[in-house]
């Protein structure tokens, strides 16, 4: 391997962002690239591999990165790996790891019966509606910035993000239950 | 009311769900919707909606430990960090395994995820086999219980040691319905119980009791067919579902003093 010249400039600042700077931005953008990575994901484990996967794209393309926003940029480049695995996944499909090993250790306090549920329900959305829905109600991005981020008219936002809104809400109120929260 | 105001758009209602709105425009929004229930009505859906999948994954939004090591998973680029992830994770649920499995907690949970699916579909059918067992048995004339309330230590005993559980049968007189008495029966494959009530006018009501296969705790939930009504919970070892052709809210009353009674 033939030595990277610009390597020392990178060091020494000339060219900025350096490298520690970039890798300590992304290790602080790491919490909320976890929580994205697992609204998307079937399980825990299938997570923090869509995590781990974007962060190694990330740090491979930080050349490509142009210095704005770094965090709308690697929710971008983790849709994207999303929608790839999900279409490698279709096509062949493998057996899942449903680890409990999550590092978050899960919150013991969900309801198993409502969490079933809702992840029913999402993985019922195709990824492109999936996404929209997560950008917007957990990670709080305005519509124009998810079609940004998406490369996709905002028209088109609204209107995969109606189809994902009426989707989980038909799929939800199939079975006509009410929770109620338990008396003490 | 006229609307001199700009007409409320679809776009405008998601902006409203999604907080984007000014104030202005967002009591716009809300004189609108209180013109039109069924847009409302799915409004308010979506913003629950919104609200569950925003307490579900904020838990996820954590540093770990490991952080710094996704970093550096990229200077071994020969090998693939998925793969060295899958490999770690499975050393790591061996361990997990085995050591959960002699303390005994673990074990389960791991068991419990591997299969989310089939447990969820027999915590799923409590309610419909406690409608079953409501509809088979309340409506007997001769022979609604194999033992009857005049017999009920015997009754919560037997029951009792069939459900391997410490059975009482709730004292519902307080609501109006008083113990008619109990019987065996099959819930989710195992044996499970059925109590039955009922009030002055001979209004029914059952309580099931079934093995759960998943240790687990559920909130209460609700559930409606026809005139039926069904409230049932996940407590333990245990899965509990209160029956009657009774309204929503005496049922909830009656399910929670059942709960309180099963508590202690």
């Amino acid at each position: 391997m033939p030595h990277a010249p610009d390597q020392d400039a990178r060091v020494k600042g000339v060219n900025p962002p350096s490298a520690d700077t970039f890798e300590n931005q992304i290790l602080s953008l790491v919490p909320s690239l976890r929580r994205y990575s697992r609204s998307l994901a079937k399980s825990d484990s299938d997570g923090e591999d869509l995590l781990q996967d974007c962060v190694e794209k990330v740090l491979v393309r930080r050349g490509q990165w142009r210095g704005v926003n770094l965090r709308a940029w690697a929710f971008t480049i983790m849709t994207n790996l999303y929608r790839d695995r999900h279409r490698r996944f279709t096509q062949h499909p493998s057996v899942e790891f449903n680890d409990t090993l999550g590092l978050m250790a899960e919150d013991v306090s969900g309801d198993p019966l409502q969490k079933t549920r809702l992840q029913n329900a999402l993985n019922a959305l195709s990824p492109d509606h999936r996404s929209v829905l997560m950008l917007v109600v957990i990670e709080g991005y305005g519509y124009q910035d998810v079609a940004d981020m998406l490369a996709i008219p905002i028209g088109t936002v609204m209107s995969r993000l109606s189809r994902a809104r009426r989707q989980m809400a038909a799929h939800l109120a199939e079975n006509n239950i009410v929770t109620l929260r338990r008396p003490k | 009311m006229t609307d001199h105001h700009k007409p409320v758009t679809e776009a405008d209602l998601h902006a409203y769900v999604d907080g984007f709105l000014d104030e202005e425009r967002r009591r716009d929004v809300e004189l609108w919707l209180s013109g039109h229930p069924e847009q409302e009505a799915e409004v308010r859906q979506w913003q629950a909606q919104a609200a569950e999948l925003q307490t579900s994954f904020a838990g996820y939004a954590q540093a770990s430990e490991g952080d710094r090591t996704l970093l550096n998973a990229r200077t071994a680029t020969t090998s693939s960090p998925s793969w060295w992830r899958r490999a770690a994770l499975i050393a790591a649920s061996l361990t997990l395994f085995v050591s959960g499995a002699a303390a005994g907690v673990y074990g389960d949970r791991l068991l419990n995820q591997s299969t989310p699916i089939e447990t969820a579909a027999a915590i799923d059918s409590l309610p419909g086999q406690s409608k079953t067992a409501f509809l088979v048995y309340a409506s007997e004339k001769r022979h609604p219980v194999e033992v009857g309330a005049d017999q009920e230590d015997h009754l919560v005993t037997w029951l009792g040691k069939r459900l391997d559980y410490k059975l009482v049968a709730p004292d519902l007189k307080s609501l109006g319905f008083s113990l008619v008495g109990g019987r065996l029966l099959p819930v989710n494959g195992k044996a499970g119980a059925m109590l039955m009530y009922q009030d002055t006018a001979g209004q029914r009501l059952t309580v099931l009791l079934g093995k759960n296969p998943e240790n687990a705790e559920t909130s209460f939930r609700f559930e409606s067919a026809g005139s039926l009504e069904t409230f049932y919970w996940i407590d333990g070892s245990i899965g509990y579902a209160v029956t009657g052709e009774v309204s929503r809210a005496k049922l909830q009353q009656i399910a929670e003093e059942c709960y309180r009674q099963f508590e202690t």
